[in-house]
């Protein structure tokens, strides 16, 4: 080993400084600060590539609270934090092309986590006593089985938390599938903390719950919560990004329509590139398979474990997934790190 | 030297254990009495969503005209009364009516629920040390404690919603009506009370004759304090699902929207502002025998 580095400085002596720092790699990488978003599985990931980048590539990582929407146009307009491990991009289509076109923003990976994705969702309870509900047509057409706690009359959806992406689109699905008529209430939930409030009430105490959640979360992996089957086919790209991702008054017309496949990518600032150019493989290579993912935040809500305990159990168990990543030699300096 | 540079503290595997059994035990309290606890306050739920319709229903000439007059009862102040009325013009003009409406209807059901516990609290406090040793550092609890650490255990029980957020509120807002009743009597004058005695006044007639009209002005400081932290609380009480403008708010937070934040902030300023002033002159217009013959 060190016969290899006695004969890099040589070189980096005779051939030229610059070229060397770069074979070497350690040196390469500069500061990085990572957006920890403020979700179980963005805290892993945020984490993972923290310990990862500092270990393996030598950077100096600092993680910074986040949430989709600051993240994003924080990173968009002020060029800082230099990686969104986890960014929902469905919320943030229109400016993240317009960023990525003029080179502000990249998308290092189109897909860090697979099977993944939004939309409504039952408790597996509901479903036991209830198996004729197949799809959402055959739920909307049942508000009685989900009365809302201030109108008993009505059945209460749960909506997503105000100021979300996912608001609108609720919303709108709300107003396409003539949800009102039906005799349905859209509550708003106000927050995650009140979102994940509802749904463990409900599921707790076997109540019929029926609302948005996204997957791959602890919440559905603790609840085992059913995805719906829209039981309508996607409305088309036109429907969904003209009208159901916009306010009301820009969506007159709402086509119904099943979830869009949710885009999920890790983004990097032109920034990263420059200064961490050497760990960009291993931000566009690393893939989490779903259902490791899924088992990671079953151990994160189960163990009460933080991001951080996570992100260290991961590299300790699921060693044949994450070493694909990176190169064996960066591999060997995280492991003996661990 | 170990425990010297590093806290001896519990082991990780025990903490996670003690952290996995409180859990536990308030998921199982929750499953067998979360039901009852939630029809406990059904009534309250009934009466919050009735009270919410009757603002939004009532036709808003009616209301403006009904907070203008309660306003000149309690001022006596026609540029308070004009103040008011403007506030209302511009509040419903840049269409913000319907959640002005309900955050008022929460808001005063807040009041009123926070000054009929807090006053006979108070009253309990100023009569015993005792009970108020016991009672003082459950108001500081309730005032420092970060409020989503008492939102989940509620959301838990209750579900989202209006009672949850009134809970919410009235945690935050309860104290300073309790502390200042039980400063206002504690503060009457020990000569008063002894003529009173020597007059023959049993308790009650000391403490609703002597004690508590001496204590008014003291005890109304609370009830504006109380107010103000209530509307203080509308944008957290927002976050688990109260309707009102706390939610614009939110929506405006996560999205930087500076103007539906600024506007909805103001208006909730706005409302605040009006409670304060109608409540202050009121206040003054109690105290006003002090002044008498001082000038």
């Amino acid at each position: 080993m060190k016969r290899v580095f006695g004969a890099a400085f040589t070189m980096a002596a005779t051939v030229a400084v610059g070229l060397s720092w770069a074979t070497i790699g350690n040196a390469a990488c500069g500061k990085v600060s990572i957006a920890e978003m403020n979700w179980a599985s963005a805290e892993l990931m945020a984490n993972v590539d923290k310990i990862i980048l500092e270990k393996g590539y030598g950077c100096e990582v600092e993680l910074v609270a986040g949430a989709t929407m600051p993240t994003f146009t924080s990173m968009n307009e002020k060029g800082a934090p230099d990686v969104a491990p986890e960014l929902w991009a469905n919320a943030v289509v229109e400016p993240l092309t317009k960023a990525t076109s003029e080179g502000r923003l990249i998308v290092a990976n189109k897909a860090p986590i697979t099977g993944l994705g939004e939309g409504w969702w039952l408790p597996p309870a509901t479903i036991k006593k209830h198996p004729e509900l197949k799809t959402a047509l055959d739920v909307i057409n049942r508000p009685d089985l989900f009365p809302y706690s201030e109108d008993k009359s009505k059945g209460a959806f749960v909506g997503c938390p105000a100021g979300w992406g996912c608001q609108l689109v609720n919303a709108n699905l709300f107003r396409a599938f003539e949800m009102e008529k039906k005799g349905w209430v859209l509550v708003d939930p106000g927050s995650a903390a009140g979102l994940d409030g509802s749904m463990a009430k409900a599921v707790e105490r076997g109540e019929n719950w029926f609302g948005y959640y996204w997957s791959p979360t602890s919440m559905i992996g603790k609840y085992k919560m059913h995805k719906l089957d829209f039981g309508v086919p996607f409305g088309g790209k036109e429907n969904w990004d003209g009208c159901m991702v916009k306010a009301e008054k820009d969506c007159a017309n709402p086509k119904v329509s099943s979830w869009t496949k949710s885009e999920v990518n890790t983004v990097v600032t032109s920034n990263f590139k420059k200064n961490a150019g050497v760990a960009l493989d291993f931000i566009s290579n690393r893939v989490y398979p779903g259902d490791i993912m899924n088992g990671m935040l079953v151990f994160m809500t189960s163990q009460k474990a933080s991001g951080k305990d996570a992100a260290f159990e991961f590299l300790e168990k699921h060693g044949d997934v994450w070493e694909k990543w990176v190169s064996p030699d960066v591999a060997k300096k995280v492991k003996a790190s661990l | 030297m170990d425990w010297f540079f590093n806290f001896p503290d519990m082991s990780r595997s025990d903490l996670r254990e003690f952290k996995k059994t409180v859990d536990f035990a308030f998921t199982d309290f929750s499953r067998s009495y979360g039901a009852d606890i939630e029809s406990f306050f059904d009534p309250l739920l009934m009466f919050l969503v009735w009270f919410e319709k009757f603002f939004i229903n009532t036709p808003w000439p009616l209301i403006v005209l009904g907070i203008l007059i309660l306003a000149w009862i309690g001022s006596r102040s026609i540029p308070v009364v004009i103040g008011t009325f403007l506030s209302f013009m511009l509040i419903g003009y840049f269409g913000m009516w319907e959640d002005t409406m309900s955050t008022l209807a929460i808001i005063l059901v807040a009041t009123f629920l926070c000054i009929s516990i807090g006053i006979p609290m108070g009253i309990a406090m100023a009569r015993s040390n005792k009970v108020q040793a016991l009672i003082v550092p459950i108001l500081d609890v309730m005032q420092t404690i970060p409020s989503f650490v008492y939102l989940i255990p509620v959301v838990m029980l209750l579900g989202i919603g209006k009672v949850p957020g009134l809970i919410a509120v009235c945690i935050y807002a309860i104290p300073p009506i309790v502390r200042l009743t039980n400063l206002g009597i504690r503060l009457v004058d020990k000569d008063v009370l002894e003529a009173a005695d020597s007059f023959g006044a049993n308790y009650w007639q000391k403490l609703f004759g002597v004690q508590m009209p001496l204590a008014l002005p003291t005890i109304f400081a609370g009830v504006n304090q109380t107010i103000m932290m209530a509307l203080a609380m509308v944008v957290i009480a927002s976050m688990i699902g109260v309707k009102g403008l706390g939610l614009p708010v939110l929506r405006a937070i996560s999205n930087q929207y500076l103007a539906l934040g600024l506007m909805n902030g103001l208006a909730i300023v706005v409302l605040a502002i009006i409670f304060d002033r109608v409540t202050q002159k009121f206040g003054l217009r109690m105290q006003k025998y002090r002044n008498d013959g001082k000038d």
